[in-house]
């Protein structure tokens, strides 16, 4: 079992009022970024940084890190660069990309570039996710949604033809074109770093994935879609000859650990004011999901997929009007004492089975030294743990898998 | 040999070097990468039988470099045009190399202009197995050696390559680098809507290649082929890039019997 | 009068002889990157940030990095990657980028936003340098190179209003459009970071610099050469009604010191590699056709008489491209330079070529001890 942890390193010193009286009245995109004071930033960088630093030292096996635009839920606009941070600052952990939107570069080649920088730095230690970013990401960028899988595909057959192929080379596709593709710097790890794709379950990345055995991880989807969602990259991976295993997949939860079930209810109530922004003010479709940006509803895998996450109450955005409680009752969240967190887990991982576990310890307003208590209490309880479920399960993760094979 | 002016052409403020010459139908001859080289052997001939059109397109030469002429569709959509500017329509055409690929934009833009429409060597098309040659990053010298297969056998190579060139010269090449550099950087040499676009050209077209051209492969002649409809490929035995300037009986013959 | 002096190291890979680069055209761009091990690699990187972290102990006052692509001599291809790590892991020097390189850049408000997280991160350290790129970053990154220029000054121009102005707001220009610049983050520095411009010798880079009264740092420049280009940063200054003081001017140069001028001479005989096969190549790949305005054509010719990597050692050291010496003898060149050229910043190559990890590290103490201090007064 390979546990990573994360946050998504909200920023929450405004108002629910600045966000309604915004344009669109969006958290993102258009909420004004002179609503923004460098001088919080500066503490809370520097506070997220010594989060993530710690993480080594509790015990978790991946420091997992996202990255989004123009919107205070997410202070990691260019993970890359915190990655670096993290490479030279800690010695074991892996450093999991989750992932860099490719649709929205234009130069491939600098990510193929960047992330084999940060693989030598960290002395191999990065897994690189590729991530198509939300609506927003494409609108930040000003790249045409339409073109958004197109890109998504093609820069990543670019950047792994460059990890892979000596240079010189050339490279003319639809939308990439390179007539020296020969960057000197290579990635430390051979053939090149893992890579991961993280998601919403969208048919068409689940079957790409699978079919280039990638690991899927599942963004906090609900059990019954996860399943579905299992089946159809089982079923590609048998196309493509082989039987997928929980290393294959991964399963990002909120889980949020205090010394009491009561001190863990009050101070978890920072996933409320995280991802969704202060007062959860929902979000314009058009901002998350662009014309364009969805795929053909024509396919019924499709058109169930988005049902299925318009639907969802618990779901990213849709948190945006459950309540508390609601969503404590549904085990999405799991929040408490390290018992009752160990408990629920246990229930959690037999049904899903995922090999990766994204452990989302903190968001939004929650202090840094409740933060820093949920770690400490991970890694001495939790974690280990975690551990012997996994154990128990036959939770096999990519990199025990690996070990197996060789 | 056909006497030619040399004539300015207005277009819309935009002044066009144009060498003019011969009589007969309007024919439009519009050069490659490197530019204007003049009234050679072939165009003489051309000339005794059509009343050619040979301008230095916009940017290249003496002709102006309008700030918003960036690319080959803007250059298709400038010769329609000048085209109006003469009073031209339903004319004939040779495009040679990036100067085909002018053609095949003008001719897929508007199908009035041309009557029939040769390319010769032609970029535009991005080759499945080949690649277009790379003309940017090698030294202009590196340049012509891979336009012939055999110099020797060019019988105007000397008086167009072999020369000192002028100070004033060698300006106008360098300015004539960096316009091609403006319209083929990015994707070079080719646009990848070419083919769709050429689907609705119905007038007779030939395309003639140098059968050792190692600039153009001869496959980008076959990929025009399966784009325009009803259009042939003749191939140059032992001829590079500019048959032209390298084999020019043949490809008088060649251009002759298909413009008649 | 005081003097910033920063620590600079391009990182260089440098296991590539001269047999084997004697073979390609270029160590730069087309040189195959199969040469590359990583593993060498790794262990480079290591070493040169150790060093960068050593420079801020040892009394540097910044330190400057820079970025290349397709070639060994440059092993940082982001220089807000190891900004990043600066910013996070030292907490006194100013980090000197120079720098990003715009025209390369597809999205101006992303590298407004990266440039303004580090100086976030670093409490408002961040000295921001943007360049244009050599012709090798064109081709790297595919850029046309007749619009190098163009695109240097519209993407200047679109971070600079990313910093200064609110979010969101529009953008519709040439080269760049957005419909919604809005990053959240925001440089510490107000109205944004100090912004630098380096240059060998472009007329319109002087004048753009003074336009906008930023630092210009002249690299690897014969002192003559940069006694005319100041000279006329501060006669365009003065014409435009303001007086240029030191801090508007930086001199790029390698330096090393030895306890003895002459263990200093052998050990520094490493900085002949950076000098040599690194800066040899066509012209195709330096300056691609449309890179160089006719001006820019002009002042290229008339910048050296002798290419560097022509020059011998003692050449490079009577040009002032290189001062070797034991503490005395360095301070001595430099203090010769600091008031020969009125500048407030000296950007030190220490690290250069296959110069050792030892022999580099005694060079940043004997400068941080001894060099620096007397360059004060």
């Amino acid at each position: 079992m390979f546990l990573m942890r994360f946050t998504e390193r909200a920023y929450t010193t405004y108002t629910e009022e600045a966000v309604r009286n915004s344009p669109n009245e969006a958290v993102r995109l258009t909420f004004s970024n002179s609503n923004f004071d460098p001088k919080v930033g500066a503490r809370q960088y520097n506070e997220y940084l010594d989060e993530y630093e710690y993480c080594e030292e509790a015990g978790f096996d991946g420091l997992m890190l996202n990255e989004h635009h123009n919107t205070p839920t997410c202070l990691g606009a260019t993970m890359n660069l915190e990655a670096a941070i993290l490479a030279r600052s800690t010695k074991k952990p892996k450093i999991v990309l989750m992932g860099n939107p490719l649709p929205t570069f234009e130069n491939p080649l600098r990510v193929a570039e960047e992330i084999a920088e940060i693989d030598m730095i960290s002395n191999g230690r990065v897994v690189s996710g590729f991530v198509r970013g939300t609506g927003v990401e494409s609108l930040a960028a000003n790249i045409n949604p339409l073109h958004n899988r197109e890109r998504f595909e093609e820069a990543h057959d670019l950047i792994i033809k460059t990890w892979t192929t000596p240079g010189p080379f050339r490279w003319e596709g639809k939308h990439y074109h390179f007539r020296v593709v020969n960057p000197f710097q290579m990635p430390l790890q051979k053939p090149h770093p893992p890579v991961w794709i993280p998601g919403l379950g969208s048919p068409q990345t689940l079957v790409w994935a699978a079919e280039r055995g990638y690991p899927y991880i599942y963004l906090e989807t609900d059990p019954q879609g996860t399943q579905d969602m299992i089946d159809i990259y089982t079923e590609a991976a048998r196309e493509s000859g082989y039987e997928p295993g929980p290393e294959n997949f991964g399963y990002l939860c909120r889980i949020h650990v205090q010394d009491t079930d009561e001190k863990a209810y009050e101070s978890a109530k920072g996933f409320l004011t995280g991802n969704v922004g202060v007062g959860r003010v929902p979000m314009p479709k058009d901002y998350m999901l662009p014309v364009g940006y969805g795929g053909s509803k024509a396919d019924p895998r499709v058109a169930k997929y988005q049902g299925r996450i318009r639907k969802d109450p618990f779901l990213g955005l849709g948190l945006e009007t459950a309540s508390y409680d609601q969503i404590l009752d549904s085990n999405r969240w799991i929040v408490g004492s390290p018992e009752t967190v160990i408990r629920k887990l246990r229930e959690t991982l037999s049904v899903i089975r995922p090999g990766i576990l994204g452990v989302w310890t903190n968001d939004g307003d929650t202090t840094h030294a409740d933060t820093m208590r949920c770690l400490e209490l991970m890694g001495q309880e939790v974690l280990p743990a975690i551990r012997e479920i996994g154990a128990e399960l036959e939770l096999t993760d990519p990199f025990q898998k690996m070990a197996q094979t060789v | 040999m056909v006497a030619f002016t040399e004539e300015i052409v207005d277009v819309g403020g935009t002044k066009v070097h144009t060498l003019k010459g011969g009589s007969g139908e309007p024919l439009l001859l519009l050069h490659g990468a490197g530019g204007n080289n003049g009234w050679l052997k072939s165009i003489d001939a051309l000339a005794e039988k059509y009343t050619v059109y040979y301008p230095s397109h916009p940017g290249y030469g003496k002709s102006d470099r309008p700030d918003w002429l960036e690319t080959i569709p803007d250059m298709a959509c400038f010769y329609n045009w000048y085209l109006e500017t003469l009073g031209l329509e339903g004319i004939r055409t040779i495009g040679f190399s990036m100067g085909g690929w002018i053609a095949s934009e003008i001719a897929a833009m508007c199908n009035h202009s041309f009557s029939k429409m040769m390319l010769v060597g032609a970029v535009g098309i991005k080759p499945n197995e080949g690649e277009i040659a790379d003309l940017f990053i090698i030294s202009p010298a590196q340049v012509l050696d891979l336009m012939f297969h055999d110099p020797a056998q060019a019988p105007e190579y000397q008086a167009v390559y072999g020369r000192e060139f002028t100070p004033e010269e060698m300006m106008t090449a360098e300015g004539n680098r960096e316009m091609a550099v403006r319209l083929c950087w990015k994707p070079y040499m080719h646009d990848p809507r070419l083919s769709s676009l050429l689907q609705r050209v119905n007038m007779p077209t030939r395309m003639v290649w140098g059968r050792n051209d190692q600039i153009v492969p001869v496959e980008c002649g076959e990929l025009y082929k399966k784009a325009i409809r009803g259009s042939d490929l003749v191939v140059i035995d032992n001829c590079g890039h500019s048959p032209q300037v390298e084999k020019p009986d043949e490809f008088i013959k060649t251009a002759l019997d298909f413009l008649a | 009068m005081s003097l910033d002096v920063y620590y600079f190291t391009e990182m260089p890979y440098h296991y590539i002889d001269d047999e084997l680069a004697e073979q390609w055209p270029s160590l730069r761009l087309t040189f195959p990157n199969s040469y590359f091990d990583p593993n060498k690699a790794t262990d480079l990187f290591k070493r040169y940030l150790d060093e960068f972290q050593y420079a801020e102990e040892a009394g540097f006052q910044g330190l400057m990095i820079n970025e290349h692509h397709n070639t060994p001599s440059c092993m940082d291809v982001e220089v807000n990657i190891t900004g990043g790590i600066l910013s996070r892991l030292t907490s006194k020097v100013k980090i000197l980028m120079l720098g990003n390189m715009l025209p390369t850049s597809d999205n101006p408000p992303r590298l407004a936003e990266e440039i303004a997280m580090l100086d976030v991160i670093s409490g408002g350290r961040i000295v921001s340098g943007f360049v244009r790129g050599i012709g090798v970053e064109s081709w790297a990154n595919n850029t046309n190179p007749v619009y190098n220029r163009e695109r240097f000054e519209e993407c200047h121009d679109l971070i600079i209003k990313t910093w200064a102005t609110p979010g969101p707001f529009r953008w519709e220009g040439k080269h760049y459009q957005y419909r919604a610049v809005n990053p959240w983050m925001l440089p510490v520095q107000k109205p944004h970071p100090p912004v630098w411009v380096p240059g060998t010798g472009s007329p319109e880079t002087v004048e753009w610099a003074v336009k906008h009264r930023y630092t210009y740092a002249a690299f690897l420049t014969e002192l003559t050469r940069a006694k005319q280009l100041f000279g006329s940063y501060r006669e365009q200054a003065r014409a435009a009604g303001w007086e240029a003081g030191p801090d508007k001017f930086a001199f790029m140069i390698c330096a090393h010191a030895n306890e003895t001028d002459e263990k200093a001479q052998e050990s520094g005989k490493a900085f002949m590699w950076r000098m040599g096969h690194p800066l040899k190549g066509p012209r195709e790949y330096w300056a691609p056709p449309g890179y160089f305005s006719q001006a820019g054509v002009a002042a290229n010719a008339a910048r050296r008489q002798k290419p560097m990597n022509e020059m011998t050692y003692e050449e490079l050291q009577d040009h002032n491209h290189l001062v070797v010496g034991s503490p005395d003898t360095v301070i001595k060149k430099l203090r010769h330079i600091k008031e020969e050229l009125g500048i407030g910043s000296l950007l030190l190559e220490t690290q250069g070529g296959p110069l050792s990890h030892e022999d580099t590290m005694r060079s940043i103490k004997l400068m941080g001890e001894e060099v620096i201090p007397a360059l004060q007064d």
